[in-house]
C-alpha cells in the first residue's frame, strides 16, 4: 500500500500537473492505540491529507480525528461497507464489487454448500453476514461458520470438519498468517486423502493478494479463488506501464497489488482534484473531486461517486496459478457503482435462519 | 405467530422530517439519500398537525421530529399509549428530561442527536425501524391474547356441555373440542363460541362425537 501511494507521489511530481507531494511516513505497526496518537500528531502538523489504514478498526480509530481537523484520509483497501464518513473517500471495493461478485461466481460454479472460516473481526463477521445472505437467497446453505483469534495457526480440527461436511467451496476470511497457514494444511491434509482440494473443495477469497500467494510458498499456491477489482495479470498499457514502474522503483519487492493499486489511484486522484481545485483544503478537494474525469488506473477506468465518495471499480475474480499469480476467470464489462450499504444489492429483510451462536475456538 | 424479521436495507423509503429549522439538515437528508430513503421539500413540515397521516405507510415511512420545535409542542402522532402509524426517530438538540418525554409520547424508538452525524443516521434507522415493527409485532399479540382472554368464558361452556351431554370427562371433551377446531381450520374460541351460540349446539355436539367414534 505503501510503495503504491510513492510510486505515485514520484510520478506526479516528475509530471506537469503542477503538484508536488511531500510523503511524510508514519508506521503504527498495526498497534491499534498507536493509530490515533500517530494521526492527531500528522493532523497537528497541519497534514490534511492522509492515505492509509488496512483494517477497519484502524480507520474507526482515526476518523474522529480527521472529523475534528477536518482533514481527508484516503482509504485505500476494500473493506465491508456500512459507513461513508464525510471525511473519508474510499478507492477501495464496498462489498458489491467483491463479497457479491465471488458469491455469484461461487454459487454458478462450484456449488450451493458454503462453509466459512475466518479471523474472529468485523472484516470476517460483515463479510460472512453478507455471504449467508445471498446463499440463502438463492437457496444454497451455509454448512458452518468458524471463527479464530486473528494469529491463530492451528487448524487442524476445523480441517477434519471440513473435508467430513464436503462443502462445494470454502469461504475464507482469515488474514495474515492465519491464513497462510490454512492454505498449506488444508492443501497437504486433502492430499493424503486423495482429494484435489482445488477442484473438488476450492477456497475463496475477498483478500488474497499476489504478494500473499508468495507468502503461501509452493505446494499450495494454486488453485485459489480470489475476488479483487485489481489483478497483476490484467492486460493493459496503464497496468503495463504500473508494473514496469513499480518493478524498477521496488526491485526488493513486494510484488504489486490490489491495495498497491489501489493507495496508487488514491494518490493519482488526490493530486487531479487538488491541481483542479488549486488548493489543498479538503472541502475543495473533495468538490473537485467528483467532478473529474476518469482516471486511466491500471484495473481500468476509476472515479469517485459524489453520493457516497466511494469508487466505481471493476469486479474480478482471478484463481492462483503456480507462478503465485491470478489468471483471470471473470470480469465485469465495465465499472460498477459503488454500493456501501448495498442499498441497491440486498434484500429488505435480514437471511433468516441465522445461527444464534458463533463457534470461535 | 413469529418474531419480524429484522429490516436492514431501508431503500425505497420515504421520510417526513417535522422542524422549524429546516436550514439544518442536510446532513440528515444526505445521509437518508445515499441509503436509499428519500426526503421531498413537501415532507419536511413545520409541525405534527401538517402531516397527512392517511398518506403514512408504516412499512415505507420513518418521521424524524425536532424536540426543539420552537413553540415546545411535540405531540404524539396518535392517541398517547398507542403506537403511531409510522415509526418515529427524535431529533435531539436539549436532552432535558422534560424533551425527552416529549419525543417518548410523541412515539419515538430511537434517536438522534443534533447536530446530526452522518455515521449514526443508519444505526438510529435500523434500531428505530425495527423497535417499531417488533413494538406492532408485540401488539398484535397483545389484541390476540386479549380475544382469547375475553372468549374463556365460551371455551369454559362448551366444556361443561360436552360433559354434560355425553357423559365425558373434562379432559376427553376439551381433546373433542381441540380436533374439531384443527378440522374446521377454526380457534377454539371461534369453535366454543358457535357452539355455544348456536341454537343447533346439540348438532354440533352430535356431529362431534360421531366423528370420535368414527375415528
Amino acid at each position: 500500500m505503501l510503495n503504491g501511494a510513492l510510486l505515485a507521489a514520484d510520478e506526479i511530481n516528475a509530471s506537469a500537473l503542477g503538484i508536488h507531494f511531500e510523503p511524510s511516513i508514519v508506521n503504527p505497526g498495526g498497534d491499534l492505540s498507536q493509530y490515533s496518537a500517530l494521526a492527531t500528531k500528522m493532523l497537528e502538523r497541519d497534514v490534511r491529507h492522509v492515505v492509509g489504514c488496512y483494517t477497519s478498526s484502524s480507520r474507526k480509530e482515526v476518523i474522529p480525528l480527521f472529523e475534528k481537523h477536518d482533514a481527508l484520509l484516503w482509504y485505500p483497501s476494500h473493506y465491508e461497507g456500512f459507513e461513508s464518513s464525510t471525511n473519508v473517500i474510499y478507492t477501495g471495493a464496498a462489498p458489491n464489487q467483491h463479497v457479491l461478485p465471488l458469491v455469484e461466481y461461487l454459487l454458478a460454479h462450484h456449488g450451493h454448500r458454503a462453509y466459512c472460516v475466518g479471523s474472529n473481526y468485523i472484516w470476517a463477521w460483515e463479510n460472512n453476514r453478507i455471504l449467508r445472505e445471498s446463499v440463502t437467497a438463492r437457496r444454497g446453505s451455509v454448512l458452518a461458520e468458524r471463527y479464530f483469534a486473528v494469529g491463530e495457526t492451528d487448524f487442524h480440527q476445523a480441517i477434519e470438519a471440513i473435508i467430513e461436511a464436503r462443502p462445494s467451496f470454502v469461504f475464507l476470511t482469515l488474514i495474515g498468517t492465519s491464513a497462510y497457514q490454512f492454505f498449506r494444511e488444508f492443501r497437504t491434509a486433502c492430499r493424503a486423502r486423495g482429494i484435489d482440494q482445488a477442484r473438488e473443495i476450492p477456497v475463496a477469497s475477498c483478500s488474497l493478494s499476489e504478494p500473499e500467494l508468495q507468502a503461501i510458498g509452493e505446494g499450495a499456491v494454486d488453485g485459489h479463488l480470489s475476488s479483487s477489482v485489481y489483478f497483476c495479470s490484467i492486460e493493459s498499457a496503464a497496468n503495463l506501464q504500473f508494473l514496469n514502474a513499480y518493478r524498477s522503483r521496488f526491485p526488493q519487492g513486494p510484488t504489486a497489488s490490489a491495495d498497491a493499486e489501489a493507495s496508487y489511484n488514491a494518490v493519482w486522484l488526490l493530486a487531479k482534484a487538488a491541481a483542479a481545485a488549486e488548493t489543498d483544503d479538503p472541502r475543495a478537494v473533495k468538490a473537485k473531486l467528483v467532478q473529474q474525469e476518469p482516471l486511466d488506473a491500471p484495473q481500468g477506468a476509476v472515479w469517485i461517486d459524489e453520493q457516497t465518495f466511494h469508487a466505481y471499480l471493476t469486479p474480478r475474480i482471478g484463481r492462483s496459478n503456480r507462478n503465485a499469480k491470478f489468471d483471470l476467470v471473470c470480469e465485469a464489462r465495465e465499472p460498477v457503482r459503488p454500493d456501501p450499504y448495498l442499498v441497491h444489492s440486498s434484500s429488505r429483510f435480514e437471511a433468516a435462519a441465522a445461527p444464534s451462536l458463533r463457534l470461535v475456538s | 405467530m413469529t418474531e419480524p424479521r429484522l429490516l436492514q436495507n431501508f431503500s425505497g423509503g420515504r421520510a417526513i422530517v417535522v422542524t422549524d429549522r429546516a436550514s439544518s439538515l442536510e446532513v440528515l437528508t444526505t445521509t437518508l439519500d445515499r441509503l436509499g430513503v428519500t426526503t421531498s421539500p413537501a415532507d419536511i413540515v413545520g409541525s405534527i398537525a401538517a402531516i397527512d397521516l392517511a398518506t403514512l405507510q408504516p412499512d415505507r415511512c420513518v418521521v424524524f421530529i425536532d424536540g426543539d420545535i420552537s413553540d415546545g409542542t411535540v405531540l404524539p402522532l396518535s392517541a398517547i399509549g398507542r403506537l403511531p402509524p409510522a415509526p418515529v426517530i427524535g431529533l435531539l438538540g436539549v436532552s432535558a428530561p422534560s424533551r425527552l418525554k416529549a419525543l417518548m409520547r410523541a412515539g419515538a424508538s430511537s434517536f438522534l442527536r443534533k447536530p446530526v452525524h452522518g455515521a449514526a443516521v443508519y444505526p438510529a434507522l435500523f434500531v428505530g425501524i425495527n423497535e417499531y415493527r417488533r413494538h406492532r409485532h408485540l401488539e398484535t399479540l397483545l389484541e390476540d391474547q386479549e380475544r382469547r382472554r375475553r372468549s374463556r368464558r365460551d371455551v369454559v361452556k362448551a366444556i361443561v356441555r360436552m360433559m354434560s351431554e355425553y357423559g365425558i370427562d373434562d379432559d376427553e371433551a376439551y381433546e373433542l373440542l381441540r380436533r374439531r377446531s384443527m378440522r374446521t381450520r377454526q380457534t377454539m374460541e371461534e369453535l366454543c363460541k358457535d357452539l355455544t351460540q348456536s341454537s343447533n349446539g346439540q348438532e354440533h355436539g352430535d356431529f362431534v362425537l360421531r366423528r370420535k367414534l368414527a375415528d
